[in-house]
């Protein structure tokens, strides 16, 4: 028997040593022997102590480990990880030790894991490998976009940019293209011309680059069309077979360069041949078929589940699952917090959902989850909110900032929706885009209407261009009283729209889609613009009020907003004192660290800063202790029910007084009866503002307003 | 004969192995074969007449597949960080390795920016450049290729230890 096992340990290249003397790391071999063992301890010969000494530094190191074990009551075992060791000879030896306390026997067994370390070196190697390429593509296809965008972005004579950006795009060692917006090439680098080179084309084939880029893509790519249409980022891997001899895996992106009015000026399209890395992949299936981020399925694991079950005829959900602001995400914290942010979510959702559903990394932030045995919405809608679930937990960077994040998913099912795996990931991701919400959580089933509805967005976003050329905007002004002094000493300016044939439109109808299209950064300059203007206008006229304008969480991080608000005061001569910016609770928790250099730079010119819509959101003391802030607006909906709702009462008292202590002035909105005003100003509300005193009105009416000093209210109870 | 522990941290594909093989045989190969676990080289100096051991723990590189122990830190004397002049992501790596591995020790620590032999592709601002200059003891640019600086660093930062 004694044979036997000592015939398996040796067979397992392993050796068992036992504590001879713990102190002094004395030990002797009790079982196996091979040439190796000997190589690494010469003295271990005939059951002799012999000390394991500084010469095997690893070993000895975890000694200091397996000591605290062995000295413990119980049964355990330790692992030493694997390392390298060049022995006496200059032989090198790959090692694991394993520290043992069994029956109160203090064991040591050390294995020789040279086949182990060959696997795994050759495994991991050509995962490195792929890493490193992926690196380097992504470095240097991010570096160049950004230069080209700055060039495309910034006004020049039209030969000079040609010039710049030919030599920009000249270097770059793989496909760079600039279209025009019908997809004309504008440039193709030499890399690109090379690599769409065809040895033996046929006479019918495509042979220009951006061309069989599009047909592959409208080929591939379910979502090509809502891409285009959206002006959105794509970026992921398209097969180029054109027989008889070519077949290429590319890497490709496409990416919009817009004007000021959303329009797509040019569109920049990335190639880089990675056949090489998918034949490295492929060498090892796993790899072929796995996000090497978060070791999901990908994409084309995920075409061939979806095909798969499509062909079964059993019924499912889709879900498409997009992360919420996830590139600002990734340019405010960084690639490899965005990388972690990804491995955590993608974790959390594989925790709300069965282990028979099927979830894959599909782009960048996006997941599709294959939800089998689910045959109504309500249950579809219970997981998914599970998902949600998982967006509210913080998330934390490695230096211990923590966030949350929302995420948008549509949903469609089959057969019900569509019959087909491509057609099922059209709709599902219409539905996606449909119901995004800036910062919400938010799920939409496909139904038609999503289809008329995204149609109607499209319109309406071709209307506020033509909004912003015709000048269909004003600026309405809605007064803000101070308590105290019972006068306007405010007001908040509001946009309307005059539409040609709608009449007029409030901003609650088309800000959102303006969000949406980022055609808010036009319209917010816009108002910015305006918004000195008018108060270049009251202050002519001996009114010294300050105009309160709200900025949007794009334009908070839009970098050059500081020195466009700056360039308008300048412009119009004005005092910055009489301009206040207004952001949401949303923003400075989001945007934290945007909000705060934007805001603080707004106030050392002298403007002021005020939290709209407090409450409503995520309210944190932190970030109002911490930011640059002035005024605090408590939301029209506490206002609303603060006479007959004790607790809404409550709230504002205790908003009021937190607001105080911190040096902050307070704003009540929505004050539309005199028992709210007589309530606000019993508990010292600093201002007020709400249809009790006026609606928002033009400029002409605001200074009638200011002129005629009725604000339609009873003052008697102010001291 | 005095003994020094140092290791070499760093992400994955940096060239920390190549660095000691430079420093410890004087030769460099090119084809890239990835460490597993921990290899230790030992090699001994004369420092101000005095023989010193060095034991070099070159350490695993940190990526999705190996993330960084700092149980390999105990017992250390001083730590080099090294970073890819090619790569700008080994660079914010690096960084991130240096701040756990400063929670455990305070021990020296320098920046080797390796590959000086390539052309750099990292596209900083010296200004951020130096906030990371000024987290470490120093600073070398290296080449395990064509050795530049390898041998001063090492001996540098033997130095360091010696004085502390």
């Amino acid at each position: 028997m004694a044979t036997l096992l000592s015939d398996v340990i040796n067979a397992f290249e392993q050796i068992i040593l036992e504590v001879v003397d713990v102190k002094a790391n004395s030990f002797k071999l009790v079982e196996g022997g091979s040439p190796w063992a000997q190589d690494l301890f010469p003295l271990s010969v005939n059951q002799q102590a012999f000390i394991i000494s500084d010469d095997v530094p690893f070993l000895n190191d975890f000694l200091i480990d397996a000591k605290l074990l062995w000295n413990k009551p119980d049964n355990a075992r330790l692992r030493s990880g694997i390392w390298t060791e060049v022995t006496y000879n200059k032989k090198e030896l790959h090692l694991e030790a394993i520290a043992i306390k069994q029956n109160q026997r203090r064991l040591l067994v050390v294995s020789n894991q040279a086949e182990e370390y060959c696997m795994r070196q050759d495994t991991l190697q050509s995962a490195r490998e792929l890493l490193l390429f992926y690196d380097n593509v992504l470095e240097q296809n991010e570096y160049l976009h950004t230069r080209l965008l700055d060039i495309l972005k910034t006004p020049k004579e039209q030969d000079n940019i040609l010039n710049t950006l030919t030599q920009a795009v000249e270097k770059a060692g793989f496909a760079v293209l600039i279209a025009n917006n019908d997809f004309v090439t504008v440039i193709a680098n030499s890399a690109a011309e090379y690599l769409f080179e065809q040895s033996n084309p046929l006479p019918n084939d495509i042979n220009k680059p951006l061309d069989i880029i599009i047909k592959l893509l409208k080929n591939q790519l379910p979502e090509y069309e809502r891409i285009i249409s959206t002006k959105s980022t794509w970026e992921g891997e398209l097969c180029w077979m054109s027989p008889p001899s070519t077949l290429k895996w590319l890497k490709v992106s496409l990416n919009p360069v817009t004007n000021e009015f959303n329009q797509v000026k040019n569109w920049i399209i990335f190639a880089n041949d990675i056949s090489n890395v998918k034949h490295l992949a492929q060498r090892n299936e796993q790899l072929a078929l796995q996000d090497m981020l978060t070791e999901l399925p990908n994409r084309l694991s995920f075409w061939q589940m979806l095909e798969k079950k499509v062909s079964s005829q059993e019924p499912f959900y889709l879900l498409y699952v997009d992360i919420n602001n996830f590139r600002q995400h990734n340019e405010f914290y960084g690639h490899d917090e965005g990388d972690k942010l990804l491995v955590e979510f993608a974790g959390r959702i594989k925790r709300a959902v069965k282990e028979s559903d099927f979830i894959a990394r599909i782009g960048g932030d996006e997941f599709g989850i294959i939800l089998t045995h689910v045959d109504n919405q309500q249950h579809c809608k219970k997981i998914v909110n599970r998902i949600f679930d998982g967006t509210l937990k913080p998330f934390v960077t490695g230096k211990s900032e923590s966030f949350s994040i929302t995420a948008s998913v549509g949903a469609a099912n089959f057969p019900h929706d569509a019959s087909n795996a491509e057609e099922l990931m059209k709709f599902v991701d219409l539905s996606t885009y449909n119901g995004k919400q800036n910062n919400k959580n938010s799920l939409q089933f496909y139904t038609e209407s999503i289809k008329d509805a995204s149609h109607q967005v499209i319109e309406m976003e071709h209307e506020l261009k033509l909004a912003i050329e015709n000048n269909e905007f004003e600026l309405f002004l809605q007064p803000i009283i101070n308590l105290a002094h019972k006068k306007v000493i405010k007001a908040e300016a509001l946009i309307r729209w005059h539409h040609p044939k709608k009449g007029i439109i409030n901003p609650g109808e088309f800000i959102p889609i303006a969000e949406k299209s980022e055609l808010i950064i036009t319209i917010g300059k816009w108002v910015i613009a305006y918004a000195c203007q008018l108060v270049k206008k009251l202050l002519s006229k001996g009114h010294q009020i300050k105009v309160s304008i709200n900025l949007s969480p794009l334009q908070v991080l839009d970098q050059s907003l500081f020195s466009y608000i700056h360039a308008c005061v300048t412009k119009n001569n004005i005092d910055p004192q009489y301009l206040e910016l207004e952001v949401t609770e949303g923003v400075l928790v989001d945007d934290y660290s945007q909000a705060e250099k934007l805001l603080s730079r707004a106030r050392a010119i002298g403007m002021s800063v005020a939290v709209d819509d407090f409450g409503t959101g995520y309210s944190s003391l932190v970030y109002l202790k911490k930011l640059p802030l002035d005024f605090i607006k408590i939301d029209a909906s506490f206002v609303q029910d603060i006479i007959s709702n004790d607790n809404d009462k409550a709230i504002v008292k205790a908003v009021i007084a937190m607001a105080h202590n911190l040096n902050l002035g307070v704003t009540a909105e929505g004050v539309e009866t005199q028992e709210q005003l007589n309530f606000l100003a019993k508990n010292s509300c600093d201002a007020i503002q709400g249809f009790l005193f006026s609606e928002a009105v033009n400029l002409e009416a605001f200074m009638q307003l200011l002129n005629q000093g009725n604000l339609g209210a009873s003052w008697d109870f102010c001291k | 004969m005095i003994q020094k522990k140092i290791c070499l941290l760093g992400a994955s594909s940096v060239g920390k192995t190549s660095l000691v093989k430079q420093f410890v045989e004087g030769i460099f190969d090119a084809k890239y074969l990835t460490t597993i676990g921990v290899k230790i080289d030992k090699k001994v100096i004369t420092f101000e007449n005095e023989q010193i051991q060095l034991m070099l723990w070159d350490i695993e590189g940190n990526d999705r597949y190996h993330v960084f122990q700092e149980k390999y830190l105990r017992g250390c004397s001083g730590y080099i960080v090294v970073v890819d002049q090619t790569r700008t992501s080994s660079l914010l790596e690096g960084i991130e390795i240096h701040s756990q591995a400063r929670k455990v020790t305070q021990c020296p620590a320098i920046l080797a920016i390796n590959k000086s032999d390539l052309h750099a592709k990292w596209h900083w601002h010296d200004n951020e450049l130096k906030t990371y200059h000024d987290l470490f003891e120093h600073e070398f640019i290296t080449s395990a290729k064509t050795g530049e600086n390898v041998e001063t660093m090492f001996l540098k930062l033997t130095e360091l230890l010696i004085k502390e």
